[in-house]
């Protein structure tokens, strides 16, 4: 497992979509650090602005931010890991490997275990430096939070990438390489459509709106991790006007904790799904 | 404890289309080359990459080194070259071999010096440091020869092993082969090439339309049919027509100085002293009896035209 783990972490550090998005991500950092200062330089907060416009735009800021940032994280999931098994097979490099004495269950876990170090350690440092520009070029836009805030938040922003790679294997082990890059990235758009529909549906107070956001979070919950690491992120208990509930970036149909458990037993349940396809397949 | 290196038992491997290898029951005794013949398409490397679990069984059992092929041991002692060898070309020949000493769970000391070791065996010296994709197919089949050997396996798979290779390339293999039989190691050779198992193979399974039609010995599997060279000098030409029915067949090759050579088909090399007395009988003058092995490809063509299935 560990040498499967090895592999798959060197190869995802060869790969040219990786070197691109690394390139791209520090293209949007550099836009983001620009962007977040003259916001704060040009609207000159500290002198009178709005005192409910000023957290509003904060939250936006850092949550536009981290948005974007999910966003680049999810695709480098996706594209990473679907053909993580079936590209294997459909080339036959996977033979050699599978006369050696491993389960698949191993090779499993060794993929898994792989791509989820590389993105969870990707994901961690986009976090930080999404949020540690707010806080040093924020000015008076940064937003306050605590360090448990931080670490909560985190923690979601980090899982999302992890689950993305659990549902991608049980796809790789199922289907080839293109049609599991098809229907990730048509699940991941639902989420995220979904996910926008479910926010308009709390603004406009429509239930059907709500419950089609909620029934699309069941299906690929990744959009409401996204929402409730905002709430960990923005919410605070000693403001009575909560900003973290509001914008297109905010969630004002909050996910339950519920939803976050179900979230990680819908990734447990993908990954058990890819060892038991994979199990049986004949490569 | 197994005699043999590997054993199965109605070992079914069916595809789309009813094709694969069915019902193949067959032992290959430790130490020895077995090579698997038949056609392409036969179903050779369905049965290979069954015994090595890459596919499931339809139907049957098998093992290696006494372990059933759906246990993982089954794999501990084993080391295979792929027909279609694909490796990550962007990995350096080392470090195939690296992760391959890896998954084989060899300690950092043994793995280096076997590393060096294959490297140099299979041909490669001076190159198992670049990358893969700059490796020729035949650099390649040698790099995925190094791979199935590093574990110094028992039991070796070798999947139409010289497909890429020169002439040169396929003598080395062959001369590496006979290495690691009198080392003791046991060979399963996959192969359409009979030249390739001519010299090599001390047993022989033929396989056609994913039927195993004969296994046995190579010098058992020889004795299809028993040809013998005469030279004779004489002036009945015809001598053979009225030959008794254990002369099966007669054919003259040449005629040189009054003497002429024939090819006699007996029924079994027991009756060349019946042959002998006969042509005495005659009055033909006898100047040369010699025996002919059959080449392979005879003992091929023989079993694969022949119906229904026999061992020998």
């Amino acid at each position: 497992m560990i040498a499967i783990m090895k592999l798959t972490m060197r190869e995802i550090l060869y790969k040219r979509i990786f070197h691109v998005i690394l390139i791209l991500t520090s293209i949007f950092l550099i836009t983001y650090a620009i962007g977040t200062y003259y916001v704060d330089h040009d609207l000159d907060v500290s002198n009178g602005m709005d005192p409910l416009t000023k957290p509003f735009l904060s939250t936006q800021l850092l949550g536009m931010g981290l948005y974007f940032a999910a966003f680049i994280v999810s695709l480098l999931a996706i594209f990473s890991s679907v053909g993580s098994i079936s590209k294997e097979i459909e080339s036959k490099q996977i033979d050699p490997i599978l006369s050696r004495p491993l389960s698949r269950s191993s090779f499993i876990w060794g993929r898994f275990i792989g791509m989820s170090i590389l993105l969870a350690v990707y994901a961690f440092f986009l976090f930080l430096c999404i949020t540690m520009i707010n806080q040093w070029l924020g000015g008076g836009l940064k937003v306050v939070v605590s360090g448990m805030q931080l670490l909560s938040a985190l923690a979601l922003f980090v899982f999302q990438p992890i689950l993305l790679v659990a549902i991608s294997l049980a796809l790789s082990a199922r289907f080839s390489s293109l049609n599991c890059g098809i229907t990730m990235v048509m699940l991941y758009v639902l989420g995220m459509i979904s996910g926008f529909i479910e926010q308009i549906g709390a603004m406009a107070k429509s239930t059907t709106m709500i419950n089609i956001g909620i029934i699309s979070s069941l299906i690929f919950p990744l959009d409401s991790l996204f929402r409730k690491m905002t709430i960990f992120l923005f919410d605070s208990a000693d403001d009575p006007l909560s900003f973290a509930t509001q914008g297109i970036f905010g969630s004002m149909s909050v996910p339950s904790n519920a939803m976050l458990i179900y979230a990680v037993i819908y990734g447990l349940v993908a990954l058990a799904i890819a060892m038991q396809i994979f199990a049986k397949r004949d490569v | 404890m197994s005699v043999f290196a590997i054993e199965t038992k109605g070992l079914t491997k069916l595809h789309s289309k009813n094709r694969g290898c069915r019902n193949i029951t067959l032992q290959v005794q430790k130490g020895s080359v077995f090579g698997f013949l038949g056609p392409n398409g036969a179903g050779k490397s369905t049965f290979v990459r069954t015994l090595l679990s890459l596919i499931h069984p339809t139907e049957g059992e098998g093992y290696i080194l006494g372990h059933s092929i759906r246990e993982i041991a089954a794999r501990n002692r084993v080391g295979y070259l792929p027909e279609l060898f694909r490796y990550p070309d962007w990995l350096t020949g080392r470090q195939l071999l690296d992760l391959h000493g890896d998954l084989c769970n060899l300690s950092h000391r043994v793995k280096k010096k076997r590393i060096d070791k294959l490297i140099d065996r299979v041909g490669l010296a001076g190159r198992g440091d670049e990358k893969i994709k700059g490796y020729s197919k035949g650099m390649q089949q040698r790099i995925g020869l190094a791979s199935a050997l590093l574990s110094d396996p028992e039991v070796i798979f070798l999947d139409e092993p010289t497909s890429a290779l020169d002439p040169i390339g396929r003598k080395e293999v062959r001369d590496l082969i006979c290495e690691l039989r009198d080392a003791g190691k046991t060979v399963f050779l996959n192969s359409h090439l009979l030249s390739e198992a001519e010299t090599i193979c001390s047993h022989i399974g033929i396989i056609n339309h994913g039927k195993l039609i004969v296994q046995g010995k190579k010098q058992d599997l020889s004795s299809i049919h028993s040809q013998v060279l005469i030279t004779l000098v004489g002036k009945e030409e015809a001598w053979w027509k009225s030959a008794p029915s254990w002369l099966t067949h007669c054919e003259k090759r040449q005629r040189e100085g009054g003497r002429t050579t024939w090819v006699v088909t007996l029924n079994h090399l027991d009756n060349v002293p019946d042959l002998v007395s006969y042509l005495a009988e005659k009055g033909l003058a006898v100047y040369q009896v010699t025996p002919q092995a059959p080449m392979l490809e005879d003992i091929f063509m023989y079993w694969v035209n022949r119906k229904g299935d026999e061992k020998v």
